[in-house]
């Protein structure tokens, strides 16, 4: 090993020297390449060989992140032009535009929206009753999930289903004056289906279900109060994402008790929709305002109050994804997140469930940042525009 | 996930569709320029209203006079000027008819085109059908403004069925036979002509479980355009169904597809394929003679479809339904030609098989330009192809194309060569009637 160390710290020392010795070595390592580790039979040479890539590869970097600065200080200085910087390829930047996002000018699709069925529950001609109902065989986290609903829900009742036919059970509602219908799925005693019914002739959404948590499983979780919750619904932008945002939307009724501090969430990522159930606590606690903050605030009416630090108390069981937050006008100083429920739908590939902390304050420090409150009350239902910066 | 990759689609010809919104919109789509391009909406016609959804819709497609019959959900029929959309008459079913609740809708719509004729041009006669079963022909004055409108006689009407709700109408192509089904009802045929019933389906026998599935027809089509005998039904549990009269009541053939509702039906110009289309997006064409499939149009369609059309000359046809696309197919290659996003559900499509590459508004002072660019066109075009049209021109002189073109039907049949020769002729053809037609037109605008 002593040998071949040495072999190593000769090559360094001759790489690092020069320039122009750079790049033979850049052309050595391209003949090496040919020469992959992998090929080597003997563990101890191909591991020697393995690290020296490894090690090259390193210097490598460091090199061009080097270059790049350079570039950037002399282009500074110059005054010139600041060279491109590159744009990570990510899923998100990569997306198919979609033609059927809507535009907030689209006047179709607001007359497409007063001619659905959801209307009358959004203009608040109706209010919204829901029969809250099961699957035929139904157990344990099923009627916990059934009691969290009816906790989140105002105006839920929950009927037995019994043996009926969930056809008799829709002319029930519609006899008795329900706007939807609820119908929880339970598979091997884990709620894994929603179906949402519109009622009388409104459409009928089936929903997979999917990493639910319920309150209890939350460690320091709260208790909802019940006033009438805020309804936060992110990122259905679609024409069709439109038609689930209002079917969710009328689910719930159209004039919130801001007193309660009572938020759902809905949060549309990639077709799979979060559920979160928060309060939210305004807790006064000075902190030293940093410079940079300070002179951001000055113009702002809030001037005066200081600069309150944010307490994320967020204990979720599971990754909470990019929340965007609403909070109402009278307060517009901090947060504090008490306490959430979960229900969420998490598909599997997300990876970073632990970075819980960094996308709620990210999102936090954005709206308090946003000083000017950028968002437009429609029928006290907030539709945030989530990551794309556009609120509507 | 999102998609990350574009859907490559090659362009449609030189086309123009109408399609019926669930707001009662109507949107008029071209493809402008001789090259192939992607449809655009190039006008929208009506204001948004739901009560105003359209139910059913009917077109006399025609070089001179072009008629549109639309029926919307508040049983209003309008009667429109399929070149500029303006509305000839407006008729409110409920005069005609004793029930016009909310449930007994106008299904079915036919506009005559061979009455149409023999009267004064003013007049023309629709067949309407409401869920109920209750059916009516009456022939009605064409006012210039749009709020007047007189039934010149008591219009005749008749009861369908007894019990059930009728979904389905179609009326054959010598429109002499009316053909009727629905939910809970067989379908049966009438003769339009002295209104009587003429005959009557009868369901399948129950299957060897003793399970009797219950009568649902949702759509149906007559196969041929000069045989009023041979039909295609699709059912609401997922069955495609061709009936024969001169056979038997029971279906000749039958087969499933997939596993939702068939909710449209197309026949091919060429008599035996057909193209169905289900409830949860899938669409797929048949040949009925043996009931083999013949492929599936695979693309990004995702909401159950409403409509299907065949163009009357090209080999195109357009779908739409819920997914608010409209999309046009190649019937051959079954390849995704174009889909336009239409922002609204919408319930039926209509091709203008007349329409002026050059655009009907591409003005009258410049007529007798367009006429010699035509013409020069035509002859830069025709050397390349005169082999292969020359063979077909003696057919296609003639004024009447349709009953001509159920020849080429037949003839395409026959030999599989000569199919682009003629599809040549009958553009040539085409561009001929186009000059015909400019001039028919301009008159009614001017």
């Amino acid at each position: 090993m002593g040998v071949k160390r040495r072999k190593n710290d000769d090559s360094d020392v001759e790489e690092s020297e020069t320039a122009s010795s750079k790049r033979k070595r850049t052309v050595a390592t391209e003949k090496k390449d040919q020469l992959r580790p992998s090929m080597i039979k003997n563990k101890e040479k191909r591991s020697e060989v393995h690290t020296r890539l490894k090690h090259q590869k390193k210097l490598d970097k460091r090199a061009k992140a080097k270059a790049r600065d350079a570039a950037v200080k002399k282009a500074l200085e110059l005054g010139e032009e600041l060279p491109e910087k590159k744009v990570p390829r990510t899923i998100e930047n990569t997306r198919e535009f979609d033609e059927t996002v809507c535009k907030p000018d689209d006047e179709e699709l607001f007359a497409g929206n007063d001619a659905d069925e959801f209307s009358s529950i959004l203009h608040q001609q109706q209010t919204p009753k829901i029969l809250i109902t099961t699957c035929r065989f139904h157990s344990s986290r099923g009627p916990a999930f059934i009691s969290e609903l009816l906790s989140v829900i105002p105006n839920a009742h929950y009927y037995k289903r019994g043996t009926y036919d969930l056809k008799k059970i829709v002319e029930y509602a519609k006899n008795k004056d329900f706007t939807s219908v609820i119908v929880v799925h339970t598979n091997r005693r884990e709620p894994d289906a929603l179906l949402i019914i519109g009622v009388p002739n409104g459409p009928t959404a089936h929903f997979k279900l999917s990493k639910l948590v319920l309150r209890k499983d939350i460690k320091n979780h709260g208790t909802p109060t019940s006033h009438k919750p805020e309804l936060v619904l992110n990122n259905f932008t679609t024409r069709l994402g439109s038609r689930i945002g209002r079917l969710i939307q009328s689910l719930f009724p159209q004039d919130p008790e801001f007193k309660g501090r009572r938020v759902v969430t809905f949060h549309n990522q990639r077709d799979f929709v979060f559920f979160r159930h928060h309060r939210y606590i305004f807790e006064k606690k000075e902190v030293k305002r940093a410079e940079s903050k300070g002179k951001k605030d000055k113009g702002d009416k809030s001037d005066n109050v200081p600069e309150q630090k944010v307490i994320a108390r967020l204990q979720v069981g599971l990754g909470s994804f990019l929340f965007s937050f609403y909070l109402p006008p009278p307060f517009k100083s901090s947060i504090d997140v008490d306490h959430c429920i979960t229900y969420g739908y998490v598909p599997h590939y997300f990876p970073c469930l632990s970075n819980k902390w960094y996308s709620m304050w990210s999102v936090v420090q954005s709206i308090l940042d946003n000083r000017n409150w950028p968002f437009r009350l429609l029928t006290s239902v907030i539709l945030i525009r989530g990551y794309r910066g556009e609120i509507v | 996930m999102p998609r990350t990759t574009t859907l490559e689609c090659s362009g449609c010809p030189p086309l123009r569709a109408l399609t019926f919104d669930s707001i009662g919109l109507i949107k008029v789509l071209e493809v402008p320029d001789k090259q192939r391009g992607v449809p655009q909406v190039v006008e929208r016609w009506g204001d948004p209203e739901s009560s105003k959804c359209v139910m059913a819709v009917s077109m006399i497609d025609r070089n001179s006079q072009p008629l549109l019959a639309v029926a919307r959900k508040n049983n209003e029929i309008e009667v429109l000027s399929p070149v500029n959309g303006d509305i000839q008459t407006t008729i409110s079913d409920a005069s005609g008819l004793d029930v016009s609740s909310e449930e007994n809708n106008i299904v079915g719509l036919h506009l005559f085109e061979k009455q149409n004729t023999e009267l004064d041009s003013r007049y023309c006669t629709l067949l309407t059908c409401t869920t109920k079963g209750n059916a009516s022909i009456r022939s009605i004055e064409l006012a210039d403004s749009s709020t007047e409108s007189s039934c010149t006689d008591s219009p005749k009407t008749w009861n369908v069925c007894s019990g059930g709700n009728i979904l389905c109408c179609k009326v054959d192509r010598h429109e002499n036979f009316a053909l009727f089904g629905g939910k809970g009802v067989e379908l049966n045929i009438w003769d339009i002509n002295n209104l009587t019933k003429i005959w009557n389906s009868k369901p399948p026998p129950k299957d060897n479980l003793g399970i009797f599935t219950p009568t649902w027809f949702t759509s149906a089509a007559f196969l041929m355009k000069d045989d009023h005998r041979k039909f295609v039904a699709g059912t609401n549990s997922h069955q495609v169904r061709l009936y024969d009269i001169s056979a038997q009541r029971r279906p000749v053939l039958s087969f499933d597809f997939r596993e939702t509702p068939i909710k449209a039906l197309a026949e091919d110009i060429d008599g035996h394929s057909v193209y169905v289309g289900n409830g949860s997006g899938d669409m797929a064409s048949f040949d009925i003679r043996t009931g083999k499939m013949l492929g599936g149009f695979s693309g990004k369609c995702s909401g159950s479809i409403k409509s299907i059309v065949r163009h009357p000359e090209l080999p195109i046809i357009a779908s739409c339904g819920l997914d608010c696309y409209l999309r046009l197919w190649d019937t051959k290659t079954r390849q995704l030609l174009s889909a336009v996003f239409l922002k609204q559900h919408v319930m039926h499509v209509l091709f203008d098989s007349k329409f002026d590459i050059k655009g009907v508004d591409s003005s009258l002072p410049s007529k007798g330009k367009t006429q010699t660019e035509i013409l020069s066109e035509e002859v830069e075009e025709l050397p390349l192809k005169r082999k292969k049209s020359s063979r077909n021109k003696e057919h296609t002189e003639d004024g009447s194309e349709r009953k001509k073109k159920s020849k080429h039907s037949k003839e395409r049949k026959k030999s599989e060569g000569r199919d682009g020769g003629e599809k040549i002729g009958s553009r040539d053809e085409r561009r001929k009637s186009k000059l015909k037609k400019k001039d028919s037109r301009s008159i009614p605008e001017l």
